[in-house]
């Protein structure tokens, strides 16, 4: 039987390496340098890596701490913009909407994309059928929770959202002054992310127009099952990425998070004091029988408007975020646990090792799994940063209590999103319905 | 005739030649984009597409409460900061009067603040009020006040306040200071040997001959006070602000978060004829004063 396997396997490998060479064409153009700008850490193995296979093609990696703000100012300013830009999955439909990438199909088609890439990846790199880049890291959702916490506290791992509720009293009972989960103060994606990993979406866009549902079932769902939570003070939403909260991580106060896979590393680096407590699995469903997952963040890395060489630098981030010898330099330095790409199945086994941050679970493995539950997509609206910022103003009025319930926020944002889109000048708008 | 037109057109030119390198840089770094700022808030604008579009922008902004909202934080400083900071540098400037030389080490001390940069202490401050850091907490334990959070929406005002002041007093009360010591020594003699004692001589004498510089003072610091943007933004990682919770904070997200670059331009403008014009009322109607008591 598993000298079967091994032969399986090796037929598997040769007949994928008989197709690699089909997946990245040859480069026909003049020697030429490509600039990228990224915030992924030591992006530079990767871009090594392909200079072996490219060498006519130089790369220049630049990190700005301004990377959105300088993006925005190029774009406007008409030049500027580098070759490759790192863009937030959320963030991407505003800027292929303004014209700030341009397609990539002739070098990467929608064929190969889905093959390298998924399907539900096009909702994150396309619209109206252009490519404009390609996806690197997973948000897959993963339910991080400190292990310690849990045996001192005799907390179970939730397995549903129902016994998420019943363990987040359990533990509140307990240990009041401490928190079982603390969702964010904003942080759109964290709300959006969770209605996703129910299986539902609460916008989409779909041949010419743009569909807003925010009431619907699930996402309702979603919002009651936080909002009874919240409302009877179990579990109290906090402003995310400051000291005092990676404090609260790094000293035990805070006992769970949800958040994209990425935050694996977040968290090494931010909570060094709790190493080897934490432990991360595939975040609670509501129907166990049906297991779903969404993201939370990822990024993808696209071929901007102003790049002058669009061959080059859609033949790199193709190679960028699926070619093993990438991928493998993703993990190892960039220290991202899972890449979107469904070539990472050839490298995720050799990547799989214990990690003694999450007191040896080998969570790249766990994390796959995780984004593998993923199975729907929808292409985000494309007035994010004002979709955020609303959240953010009607959570912290709750905070403030002039709104008494919680799950009431849920229409009141739908609301303001909708008057955005109207003052950006989007008419093509449906709202109440969402395409299949 | 000609030859005399001829030398002092020389001698302009001269001067144009030895100027040239400061109007380069006062051309090209203050006076176009001035001029191109007021151009683009003329037009609309969406990712890399602009379009003219007259007067819309600032139409908009007349209707947008947004903008109009913002002024609160402004105009709480102006009321409650300014005169407060004024007020507190001046008896600051009269203590240091009354050292033998200015008391060198106090003003060292309270001018430090001043040469941190804003980012800095609004970094700092922010921790110093924040929930897991504050070394207050301890403080105000002992009174049985636990578990207080100070960083909250509504103390934000206060605690800018507290920054502000921090930052800037120091720095003011050496500014009248220097403006005090410029009082010739006559004066207060004059009035000591009338019998006035030293409030009385500061107060009395003082203060009115330094009302050219406190009017110099407080607009410079209303022009602070409606720009006030480095704090609110650092305190903004700790506590949801909204977008617009100064004018300036508005117009940078208007422009770097939500791409609207030319309306920010437009809101830009109607700050600085604001500022302007506020800058303008406050030097005729204190210079309407001066005169007319010299009458």
């Amino acid at each position: 039987m598993k000298k079967v396997f091994a032969v399986l396997l090796l037929v598997l490998a040769l007949s994928v390496s008989a197709f690699a060479a089909d997946y990245y064409p040859e480069y026909t153009g003049k020697p030429t340098t490509i600039t990228m700008w990224a915030w992924t850490s030591n992006e530079n193995y990767s871009i090594e890596e392909f200079q072996k296979a490219y060498p006519d093609i130089e790369v220049i990696w630049e990190d700005f701490g301004v990377h959105y703000e300088k993006a925005q100012t190029a774009l406007a300013a008409g030049s500027g913009l580098p070759d490759v830009l790192m863009v937030e999955y959320s963030f991407a439909p505003q800027y292929m909407d303004l014209g700030a990438f341009q397609p990539i199909n002739k070098w990467l088609d929608e064929e190969t994309f889905v093959k390298l890439y998924g399907e539900e990846a096009l909702g994150w790199c396309a619209m109206d059928g252009e490519i404009y880049g390609t996806p690197q890291d997973s948000g897959a959702i993963g339910f991080f929770y400190r292990q310690d916490l849990f045996d001192q506290y005799g907390i179970e791992v939730p397995v549903t959202w129902e016994d998420f509720a019943v363990q987040a009293r359990k533990f509140k009972a307990a240990a009041p002054e401490l928190e079982f989960n603390a969702p964010p103060l904003g942080y759109a994606l964290w709300w959006v992310g969770l209605v996703w990993q129910s299986g539902a979406k609460m916008f989409d866009y779909h041949d010419g127009n743009w569909y807003i549902d925010f009431t619907n079932p699930v996402a309702e769902q979603v919002f009651e099952f936080w909002g009874e939570l919240i409302d009877d003070g179990i579990i109290n939403p906090t402003m995310w990425w400051n000291a005092d909260w990676y404090n609260s991580l790094n000293m035990g106060t805070t006992a769970t998070v949800l958040n994209g896979c990425w935050f694996a590393e977040w968290l090494r680096y931010n909570a060094p004091d709790s190493e080897g407590q934490w432990r991360v699995i595939a975040p609670p469903n509501f129907d166990p029988s049906k297991p779903h997952n969404g993201m939370l963040g990822g990024s993808g890395f696209y071929v901007t408007a102003h790049s002058k060489n669009p061959e080059a630098a859609a033949i790199f981030v193709n190679w960028l975020n699926s070619h093993p010898d990438s991928l493998r330099c993703l993990n190892q330095y960039s220290n991202l646990p899972i890449m979107v790409s469904q070539r990472y199945e050839e490298v995720v086994h050799e990547l799989a090792i214990e990690d003694t941050f999450f007191g040896g679970q080998v969570i790249v493995e766990d994390l796959w799994d995780a984004h593998n539950l993923i199975n729907t997509t929808f292409v985000c609206l494309p007035v994010w940063s004002n979709l955020d910022s609303a959240l953010s103003l009607l959570l912290q009025d709750y905070a403030d209590g002039k709104i008494d319930r919680f799950a009431d926020i849920l229409p009141m944002w739908e609301e303001q999103v909708i008057g955005f889109m109207e003052e950006f000048g989007y008419f093509n708008v449906i709202v109440g319905e969402l395409p299949e | 005739m000609t030859w005399i037109s001829k030398a002092k057109l020389k001698s302009t030119l001269k001067a144009y030649l030895f100027l040239a390198p400061f109007l380069a840089v006062f051309i090209g770094l203050v006076v176009y984009p001035i001029g191109l700022g007021v151009k683009l808030s003329l037009y609309g604008q969406r990712g890399a597409r602009m379009w003219y579009v007259g007067f819309d922008n600032y139409k908009r902004i007349f209707a947008d409460s947004m903008f109009w909202d913002s002024f609160k934080i402004p105009l709480f400083l102006l009321l409650v900061q300014v005169p407060l900071m004024i007020f507190l540098a001046t008896m600051i400037a009269f203590l240091y009067e009354t050292r033998k030389g200015g008391g060198p080490v106090y003003r060292f001390i309270y001018y430090l603040p001043y040469t941190i940069p804003g980012i800095v202490s609004g970094l700092v401050w922010s921790y110093i009020f924040s929930d897991s850091m504050s070394p207050l907490s301890p403080l105000l334990s002992l009174f049985g006040l636990e578990n207080i959070k100070l960083l909250t929406r509504g103390n934000v005002p206060g605690i800018l306040l507290v920054i502000i002041l921090w930052q800037f007093t120091g720095y003011t009360a050496f500014l009248v200071y220097s403006s005090l010591i410029a009082i010739p020594k006559e004066y207060s003699e004059a009035a000591q040997l009338d019998g006035a004692g030293l409030w009385q001589i500061a107060f009395r004498i003082k203060l009115p001959l330094l009302k050219g510089p406190m009017i110099t003072l407080f607009i410079f610091n209303a022009i602070g006070a409606m720009q006030v943007f480095n704090e609110p933004w650092m305190l903004g990682n700790l506590v949801v602000l909204p977008l617009n919770y100064t004018p300036a904070m508005y117009i940078y997200n208007s422009a770097f978060s939500q791409g609207r670059f030319t309306y920010a331009s437009a809101m830009g403008i109607i700050l600085a004829v604001l500022t302007c014009s506020f800058s303008w009322y406050i030097l005729r109607s204190a210079g309407r004063q001066i005169l007319g008591r010299r009458h």
